[in-house]
């Protein structure tokens, strides 16, 4: 592990016994941002059958609305340095979870005869909480783990809701689902430039 | 119209819809902030219709007065562009739409009917359920397990499809006392059934319904009255073991336990077996198996791979007079019978059903035979079981006596197997 404060080249000094296991964990997360990316595109597919046309028809384009606590990678995430990437993916990955919730209940009451979507939105929840965890046990041990403690995400009962009609319901978890599906496949991305040792 | 209790009125019958764990901070139907574009809310929200019936919705444009139209709006609904002759612009910023004979919801969690600016864009949207209140449920079927449990199953009203989703809630309760009990284990035996595991009481009947529910009504089946006791299943018979009879190429020997968790309780069983042979998919039944843990089979064909079954039905348990219901059959167990050299008899205790050919008219005569010396001589241990040990051992001794002369198996004569003469 490099002593320089942030650095994530794991292979800049070899002389550290830890970095054979660093490494080896650096790839088994990046193996697992690979498997929940491909669950995601499937999480996605799955979620817009049930919802009727014209969410599953090409071109559907509904308002992207914005969701608290949460948006999408920013076009110039990037250019950032690859710990505050990785800061961002593991900051996503733990907002995502009660989202993900959030839109399994209302599924539970729109689709109840739908037990595959609302197992599979209940495993996301559980996928993005292990893959956020791994990444911040990443960073946690290249010495670049975000300073000071994170902002919870929005409690449940603490957030005020608009009484939201069934039809912006279902838009606003094709949302969630495709920021699930984005920031999964963004910290593929970013940890695989970490496994190829790219530059921090 | 369908039947069923009449449920709110259509166009209003949602409830609230619960609050979503989540800060919207734009929601379709809100104006966001500094954008310059217009949204719309459609009216009326989420309604509930019965099929055929018609609709009348508006979608009001808000935003920037200067870009704010009606002109140019378009309907769609499940992704489908409606005939511009269903709309109508009420004013400058509000199109209306009529649907007339609206047919059943597409899919459950509702029709999405989405109003569009000129450029195609979502301004706003509203799901429609269209359907029929239940129909009443009926055809109640339990039955319990060992005692300890009770599984229902029943069919949805008449008509079955609704186009909305209807809730199945089975209720239960004691006869002259207690409260309304709901059954909590749904889908266990099929789509329309419920399981209850514990807390029942004997001895005392049970009143049971479902109520079926759905946005446009409710309906309730009528009342099944039963005891425990009269609807009590087991386990399949364990241990069933298929054998041969000695030497005899047509009959097998099967023998089974009767059912360990029913073994405590007074009970007459009866038991089924079945078998068929290892290629065929038909079986044949033995039904007039009473309160005996073994059966031979007879009238087989000989070298031949059997699969036998066998089931249980506890009835009488504490003296019910109730048929019972039959366990599920056991696993198959096979066995072989032995090869022939010539065909062998038909018929024989716990005989099949009609069909076998070897079940033939020597075995039927000297069932009568024997029943009729029962009763009019005094042979009482002439059996089924002495005839068979005869024939074991007829053929021992016609095979000895083959080898001694040499005879094959088709009746010519070959090389003599015993010491030379």
């Amino acid at each position: 592990m490099s002593r320089r404060e942030g650095s994530l080249d794991p292979q800049a000094d070899s002389s550290v016994s830890l970095l054979p296991h660093l490494e080896a964990k650096i790839r088994q997360t990046h193996s697992l941002a690979h498997l929940l990316t491909k669950y995601a595109e499937q999480l996605l597919q799955e979620y817009v059958q049930h919802q009727g046309d014209p969410f599953g028809l090409p071109g559907f384009s509904p308002p992207r609305l914005p969701v608290a606590g949460l948006s999408a990678p920013a076009p110039s995430h990037a250019g950032l340095p690859l710990p505050e990437r990785l800061r961002l993916d593991a900051a996503a990955l733990a907002a995502l979870p009660p989202l993900l919730d959030a839109v399994r209940r209302r599924q539970a009451e729109l689709n109840p005869r739908a037990p595959r979507l609302l197992r599979h939105l209940e495993d996301a929840a559980r996928q993005a909480r292990a893959l956020g965890a791994a990444v911040e046990t990443v960073l946690a041990a290249l010495g670049a783990a975000a300073r000071g403690p994170r902002p919870e995400p929005p409690a449940a009962a603490a957030v005020a809701a608009t009484a939201a009609g069934v039809f912006p319901a279902k838009v606003l978890g094709l949302r969630v689902c495709g920021l699930y599906r984005e920031w999964v496949s963004r910290t593929e991305g970013d940890l695989g430039q970490l496994v190829s040792g790219g530059p921090a | 119209m369908p039947a069923g209790r009449p449920g709110p009125a259509a166009q209003s019958a949602r409830r609230p819809p619960p609050v979503l764990p989540l800060l919207l901070l734009c929601v379709l139907g809100a104006p966001r902030a500094g954008s310059g574009a217009h949204t719309a809310v459609i009216s009326p929200q989420d309604p509930t219709l019965l099929i055929g019936s018609s609709l009348q919705a508006t979608c009001s444009v808000h935003g920037d007065p200067t870009g704010a139209t009606a002109e140019g709006l378009y309907w769609t609904l499940n992704g489908r562009r409606l005939a511009p002759e269903l709309s109508r612009v009420l004013n400058t910023s509000t199109l209306a739409l009529v649907l007339a004979n609206l047919n059943g919801s597409r899919q459950q969690s509702g029709d999405n009917l989405v109003c569009h600016a000129r450029d195609g864009s979502i301004l706003a949207g509203s799901c429609l359920y269209v359907g029929l209140p239940p129909e009443k449920p009926f055809n109640i079927s339990c039955w319990s397990k060992n005692m300890k449990d009770l599984t229902c199953r029943w069919t949805p009203g008449a008509h079955g499809e609704t186009f909305l989703h209807t809730n199945y809630s089975l209720k239960y309760k004691l006869r002259w006392y207690g409260q309304d009990n709901t059954c909590e284990e749904y889908h266990t035996v099929g789509p329309h059934s419920c399981h209850i595991p514990k807390d029942l009481a004997l001895f005392t009947p049970y009143e049971i319904w479902v109520e079926a529910t759905n946005r446009l009504g409710s309906a309730r089946s009528d009342v099944l009255t039963l005891d425990i006791l009269d609807v009590v299943t087991t386990d399949p018979p364990p241990d069933v073991h298929v054998s041969r009879v000695g030497g005899l190429e047509d009959q097998l020997s099967v023998r089974w336990v009767s059912p360990p968790a029913l073994k405590d309780f007074l009970f007459q069983a009866k038991y089924q077996i079945r078998y068929r042979v290892e290629d065929s998919v038909d079986w044949k039944v033995v039904d007039d198996v009473s309160n005996q843990t073994s059966c031979r089979l007879a009238g087989l064909k000989p070298g031949t791979v059997y699969f036998v079954q066998v089931r249980c039905n506890p009835f009488g348990i504490y003296g019910s007079k109730k048929a019972g219901i039959w366990s599920e059959w056991s696993h198959p167990t096979a066995a072989s019978t032995p090869r022939s050299e010539r065909p062998g008899p038909g018929g024989g205790a716990c005989e099949p059903r009609g069909g076998e050919p070897s079940s033939g008219p020597v075995r039927r005569e000297l069932k009568q035979f024997l029943g009729w010396l029962k009763k009019h001589a005094y042979c009482s241990n002439l059996s089924f079981r002495l005839y068979d040990q005869w024939r074991a051992w007829m053929q021992k001794s016609h095979k000895t006596r083959n080898q001694d002369e040499g005879i094959l198996p088709s009746g010519r004569r070959g090389t003599a197997r015993g010491p030379a003469r």
